[in-house]
């Protein structure tokens, strides 16, 4: 700071380079931080209550609730919390920043727009975690299960929240109109929450609807976290990474060409 | 109505009543026209939607547990309806500062309660029916069909529109409704025994279901299209026609209030 202000001589500062990035990335996480504070704990609460009312939830449904439906029920809300902050919540608060017309003028900020959506990645994972010790430990407490943590669960949980994250980032960029937003996310919590085969085997899924969601991101999502907390559940589990790799590649792209998009 | 072109009106007697109650029928239908189409598909989502998700969730379901999914749905498709889009249509009307302006209209108050009344209860019975005979077909369970199905669909319909409508009205905070309607959602969805046995459930949250409307609205519907599966319907009846009196004197109480 002082050297920055005790010159008018100097010339300005120099808007590359990997520290302005940093400096630029811990600015937005600030900003991100600060545009939340009233959001943000009200998200954690309903993230954490989701998580453990689902395993609670549908132990009252389930008449002989095993410790296998346990462990699918549990990891399942390990994911959903994963990727609803990102797929569901991202394109809605990008949605009302452009019916606010604030939208244009986040843009214009003077930082790295990939410093920005790195910005969003990182709360997302702090936005997350609770939900998930909060599922792991409904399901631990109630039904006995254990879990088996692996070394994978760094990059499970790593590839399944970048994706969804910039899947989320590329959908609330891409599309214009705030309305047609809201109308995908409503319809994508019905697809992750009742569709996908997150929490519960994807063989209680129809043939189609199974091979269907061979290809979306969510199954292999669920497929390579469980793979990573528990042991001889999940199959097929070099596939899963693929397909979701091919998502993220997809929507790191898009994002980025969105990023790159002036008027 | 046309009557009245001199002078002012009498603004008594029961024709005078029924005209207004016309009246506010037709206002509301034409006030929610967009959001009565939404409403549908939101109730054929939640039910049929939910019986599917149901199966999903549970895998391979025994008979008897099939049967009490699919005579369940019907209690389901109600909720979304009295107790969601009764209190959102009322909400819609204090967030964008209208309300005053219904209260104001030149029609006795209860008039505009029982058209609000009639337009849910009616709108919500062919989405329940549709949810319901799309869970029958993909479970293809035995419905036993009697016509005490149109008398419980028509009280829990009356319920839960009523006790939205109480609600809401009660309520002064807008979005504090809309929390408690998300809350009633998910007890719906997940901790309500509306498509289990209420046995399966602890002891103590069995009892709080006792009390609370969703159990019974359950129990009504689920005599009507089964034998054997229900016991002491009476009491489900009765429970569920105390809810309606607490919420018409709620409501009551509400429309008389004057500023």
């Amino acid at each position: 700071m002082t050297t920055a202000t005790s010159s008018i001589l100097e010339l300005p500062i120099k808007r590359e380079g990997a520290t302005h990035w940093l400096q630029s990335y811990r600015a937005m996480l600030r900003w991100q931080l600060t545009d939340m504070r009233m959001l943000l704990p009200i998200t954690v609460v309903v993230q954490l209550l989701s998580g453990v009312g689902l395993v609670l939830g549908f132990g009252l449904l389930i008449s002989d609730m095993t410790a296998n439906v346990a462990v699918y029920l549990s990891t399942g809300a390990v994911v959903v919390t994963l990727v609803i902050v990102g797929v569901i919540m991202g394109p809605q608060l990008i949605a009302q920043q452009k019916a606010a017309g604030s939208y244009d003028f986040m843009w214009s900020l003077p930082v790295p727009r990939s410093s920005a959506a790195a910005a969003w990645v990182t709360l997302n994972v702090f936005i997350a975690v609770p939900g998930m010790l909060g599922a792991l430990g409904a399901a631990i407490w109630r039904y006995d299960v254990s879990f088996d943590v692996s070394l994978m669960v760094v990059p499970a949980i790593g590839l399944t929240l970048v994706t969804g994250t910039l899947l989320g980032y590329s959908i609330g960029h891409a599309v214009s109109k705030p309305d047609i937003t809201q109308l995908i996310t409503q319809l994508l919590v019905f697809v992750i929450m009742g569709l996908s085969p997150i929490s519960y085997p994807i063989e209680n899924l129809p043939g189609w609807l199974a091979t269907i969601n061979e290809f979306l991101p969510f199954y292999p999502m669920a497929n390579v976290v469980r793979d990573s907390l528990t042991n001889g559940i999940a199959t097929d589990v070099v596939r899963s990474y693929v397909v979701l790799g091919m998502w993220a590649l997809a929507s790191g792209s898009i994002a980025a060409a969105v990023l790159r998009k002036r008027k | 109505m046309t009557v009245a072109m001199q002078g002012s009106a009498v603004r008594s007697g029961w024709s005078y009543w029924f005209d207004s109650y016309l009246a506010m029928v037709r206002f509301e239908l034409i006030n929610l026209r967009i959001f009565l189409a939404s409403a549908m598909l939101v109730q054929v989502l939640t039910g049929a939607g939910m019986a599917y998700m149901y199966g999903f969730y549970m895998g391979d379901i025994p008979a008897t547990a099939q049967l009490f999914i699919v005579t369940g749905i019907p209690a389901l498709a109600l909720v979304p309806i009295g107790l969601v889009m009764v209190p959102g249509s009322i909400m819609i009307h204090k967030i964008r500062d209208t309300y005053d302006f219904v209260w104001s209209l030149p029609v006795p108050r209860m008039t505009s309660a029982a058209a609000t009344f009639t337009v849910f209860t009616g709108l919500a019975l062919p989405g329940t029916i549709i949810s319901l005979l799309l869970a029958d077909l993909y479970y293809g369970v035995d419905l036993a069909w009697s016509w005490s199905l149109i008398p419980a669909l028509l009280l829990t319909s009356l319920m839960s529109t009523s006790v939205g409508f109480g609600m809401a009205h009660a309520i002064p905070e807008p979005r504090f409704t809309n929390l408690l309607t998300n809350i009633v959602i998910f007890m719906a969805i997940l901790f309500a025994p509306i498509v289990v046995p209420i046995a399966q459930f602890p002891d103590w949250w069995a009892s709080v279901h006792r009390v609370l409307p969703f159990y019974h609205m359950a129990q009504v519907i689920r005599d009507s299209l089964s034998n054997g599966l229900v016991e002491s319907v009476g009491t489900s009846w009765a429970v569920l026609g105390a809810w309606i009196v607490g919420a018409w004197l709620l409501a009551g109480w509400v429309v008389g209030r004057r500023k």
